[in-house]
């Protein structure tokens, strides 16, 4: 590639030899993320350290016309920080100075390589609570959250990153750094661009420093579970729940293939026997909790639930949370390959969603285990399959082609939380339709008229 | 490439260097990353386990070929300590892994120079003896195997053999034959993965019934060939022989000789810190038995490296002295900044990694492997 000659040079000069890669063992290793099956080569990886370096990077790639994919911790699961065209990896764990958490203001603010869980032990050690807390936590990057608006398992009651970025640094494709917002709840100063930013994975712009809300850490916390004949029963207690007036900050789902997958593994002693296990939770007040668990496991009560406890110690609240904790390693451990999806339906439409997948999973005879946020809709059908059987690799694929259309036909989305990545933006039309689409190109073009920045993606 | 592109039709052939049901259980999640010493070192995705899986399997299909400089500066450069598989969701057997990948790599001229003399001189029992004879180790009284076998070690009878007499003190049932040679684990972790689990089936020859090792690493290895049954370590062995120790009182009185840190911690329980062992921790699941000893004799204090490899890593330091040396720093500024007055092992190689560190830095902290430290023999020259 003529464009390349001289790129490591190049690239040498901005942020030092040291920090670039162009040996092919690294190559590889950064030829993926943790999305299944797909990957790309790049031909640099570059390490920078500051806002200004960079810029440095992307003024050369625009010059060179080379595509630039940033990313942190490599945890994305619609393979969005893969180089599927070459070019620069900019790996952003570099810059990982946590420079304020301010129990005044309520405001953390940090490089983009900070981990969410640093972020948010450090928010804790001064009693604030960072609410976003997705599955990858303990691995993946601020940067990397926002980047891609992560959720996690307490947004129903505190809502996901979108709602605790105040502002945020960036540098644009051109090599142009900016701020949109700062520290402020109000400030309503030009478009809302750190809220445009914040979910555009990594195609508009690079973060390069971040200001985040930060919230009073609630006093204390409490979970029980409920049992349920099936998923219909579970929702409609869900819907129940709502109804009550309690805003829970746990309601976690597992279908039946997740319960019978995490008592083979974890033997637990849960009822392998039961159609859907639902674990509800709050947090705040002590006084509050007990009388909202109350009312959780009356509503379950109501609804048909087999056997409901509340945990009465924190072992036993432990112990209710393991059988959530435990679905995903127990779905991958049977076998090689896992996909792990993030469908999501309005909350009345979940038990008909997953009624609906494990049609499909029949159908197409698969294995696919459904467990995920009752709170908010968002589900993790993940279907384990053996990669090296072909058939069942096409037959998954046709199976989640369904599965997407029947979310959005049922006014939900085909990502709630994951992404689209490489891998979802052949239906994202289908959701969007073709004016979207269209807007979302010009919104590219407008940032990045190169398209140099994580190209084939978000916005392609 | 997406999923649509990949068949078994036209998915890359494998060379069997790694054991397929190994390699395709990591489901690249990335959750390794933060439990591992070098990445934390280097913050670059090769130097991960996931990175090195990936590595691995691009050795496998023939994506990069054996002497890529990347794949064997990663072979090396990975300590093994294994910090990666307790908090790995689907299970890989990284320890296997690595293991595989040496044995493939390291066979002949690729293997570290520095390795060599190790394995020659544990390669044979009668050597091993050798190296034990001029010490006093419990080993040397000519017993026959009984149904309680204390293993001696190799280096370890040689450097610190006053671990097998204080073991022998607090436990008088146990046997320690002279007869025994090296368990395998240098060999195993240092590509010579057959060897290796010979030594180990020769140790479980020599040494029948139940096995007692005061080396976490010998015991990951040998229980790995010889079965978790038939080995012990030694403060999980005591834990679970629930009996009051031999030697040791409850309240120990630490203003008379003998106690750890005798002198100066007159009138006050001794602040001890403990470095787990990898393979022990991370292979066998135990570190909950070291502190709940420990915390017999004295007031235990968690460091916050506590769980993570202290960088002796087998040969490790040996082969990677500036490596190991830069893995062990955090280590030492936390015995410092807790003040500690011992740090416990449970490990031959952690005990010469900390004691190097400790005298390096200057430190009043002593470093006593834990039998040392209940028999009340704490720090002093054997």
């Amino acid at each position: 590639m003529a464009t390349l000659t001289g790129l490591r040079g190049r690239l040498d000069e901005v942020v030092g030899p040291d920090h670039v890669r162009t040996d092919e063992g690294a190559l590889v290793t950064f030829s993926t993320d943790a999305t299944p099956l797909e990957r790309g080569r790049p031909d640099a990886v570059v390490f920078p350290a500051t806002a200004e370096e960079v810029a440095g990077v992307l003024r050369v790639a625009n010059e060179l016309g080379v595509p630039v994919v940033p990313r942190g911790s490599g945890t994305n699961l619609s393979a969005g920080t893969i180089p599927h065209r070459g070019g620069i990896v900019l790996v952003l764990t570099r810059m990982n100075k946590l420079k304020e958490i301010s129990d005044a203001e309520l405001v953390a603010v940090c490089e983009p390589g900070v981990r969410t869980l640093e972020l948010a032990q450090a928010a804790a050690a001064q009693g604030l609570l960072f609410p976003p807390d997705p599955g990858s936590q303990s691995t993946a990057t601020v940067g990397g959250n926002v980047a891609e608006c992560a959720g996690g398992l307490r947004a129903l009651k505190y809502g996901v990153t979108r709602d605790y970025v105040l502002g945020v640094q960036a540098v644009l494709p051109t090599g142009e750094i900016i701020r949109s917002g700062g520290r402020l709840v109000k400030d309503v100063a030009g478009y809302d661009l750190r809220r445009l930013l914040c979910g555009s994975e990594g195609t508009l712009a690079v973060m390069t420093e971040l200001t985040l809300r930060l919230v009073p850490a609630p006093e204390a916390s409490g979970y029980g579970m409920a049992y349920f004949p099936d998923l219909a029963a579970a929702a409609r207690a869900v819907s129940r729940v709502l109804a009550s007036g309690v805003l829970p900050v746990t309601l976690e789902f597992l279908d039946q293939v997740c319960i019978g997958a995490v008592e083979d593994f974890a033997q637990i002693g849960l009822d392998t026997s039961a159609g859907a296990l639902l674990i509800f939770g709050q947090d705040g007040n002590p006084v509050v909790i007990e009388h909202d668990l109350e009312r959780m496991a009356g509503a379950c009560a109501t609804e048909g639930a087999t056997s409901v406890r509340i945990a009465e110690s924190p072992e036993a609240a432990s112990e209710v949370l393991e059988a959530r904790r435990a679905a995903l390693p127990s779905l991958s451990r049977l076998e090689p390959l896992t996909l792990l999806e993030d469908a999501t339906v309005p909350r009345s439409r979940i038990a008909e969603m997953v009624e609906y997948i494990q049609e499909v999973a029949q159908r197409y005879e698969l294995k696919i285990g459904t467990f995920g946020h009752a709170g908010d809709g968002n589900l993790h059908p993940t279907a384990v399959l053996d990669a090296a059987d072909g058939s069942a690799v096409r037959r998954a694929r046709a199976a989640f082609d369904e599965i997407f259309a029947r979310a959005i036909e049922l006014d939900g989305t085909i990502t709630g939380e994951h992404g689209i990545g490489i891998v979802k933006l052949r239906y994202l039309e289908r959701q969007l339709g073709a004016d979207h689409m269209a807007l979302l190109r010009r919104i590219k073009a407008a940032f990045d008229p190169n398209g140099i920045l994580n190209p084939g993606k978000l916005g392609s | 490439m997406s999923t649509a592109d990949i068949t078994p039709e036209n998915a890359p052939p494998r060379r069997g260097v790694f054991t397929p049901e190994l390699l395709d259980r990591c489901i690249s999640c990335g959750f390794c990353l933060p439990a591992c010493p070098t990445y934390a070192l280097t913050g670059v995705e090769t130097s991960s386990p996931r990175g090195r899986i990936n590595l691995m399997r691009a050795l496998e299909t023939g994506v990069l070929p054996d002497d890529d400089p990347t794949v064997l500066e990663e072979s090396s450069f990975c300590l093994g300590c294994r910090a990666c598989e307790p908090v790995c969701p689907a299970g890989v057997q990284y320890g296997e892994l690595l293991e595989e990948w040496r044995d493939h790599l390291w066979n002949g001229r690729r293997r570290p120079l520095r390795v060599r003399p190790l394995l020659w001189a544990v390669d044979s029992p009668r050597r091993v003896r050798a190296m034990g004879i001029v010490r006093r180790h419990a080993g040397r009284g000519g017993e026959a195997p009984g149904p309680v076998n204390l293993m001696l070690g190799c280096f370890e009878r040689f450097l610190y053999p006053r671990v097998s007499r204080d073991a022998r003190k607090l436990a008088a049932e146990l046997t320690a034959p002279a007869a025994q040679g090296c368990c395998g684990a240098l060999h195993a972790h240092n590509g010579e993965l057959g060897r290796g689990q010979e030594l180990a089936q020769e140790l479980g020859e020599a040494l029948p019934g139940t096995i007692v090792t005061t080396s976490g690493g010998c015991g990951a290895h040998l229980a790995g060939v010889l079965g978790p049954e038939r080995v012990k370590e030694f403060s999980q062995w005591m834990v679970e022989r629930e009996r009051p120790l031999a030697a040791t009182p409850e309240e120990p009185s630490l203003d008379g000789g003998g106690a750890p840190g005798a002198g100066q911690a007159a009138g006050r329980r001794p602040r001890i810190g403990l470095q787990d062992s990898c393979h022990l921790r991370n292979g066998l699941g135990v570190w909950r038995e070291p502190r709940e000893l420990i915390a017999s004799v004295g007031e235990y204090v968690e460091l916050p490296s506590a769980a993570a490899c202290c960088g002796a890593a087998g040969s490790y330091s040996v082969v990677r002295p500036k490596d190991s040396a830069r893995v062990l720093d955090p280590h030492l500024d936390e015995i410092a900044a807790a003040d500690l007055d011992v740090i416990a092992v449970v490990n031959a190689g952690c005990y010469r990694q900390l004691q190097q560190g400790v005298k390096r830095r200057k430190l009043r902290t002593r470093v006593v492997h834990i039998a040392e430290l209940l028999a009340g023999a704490g720090g002093r020259a054997a």
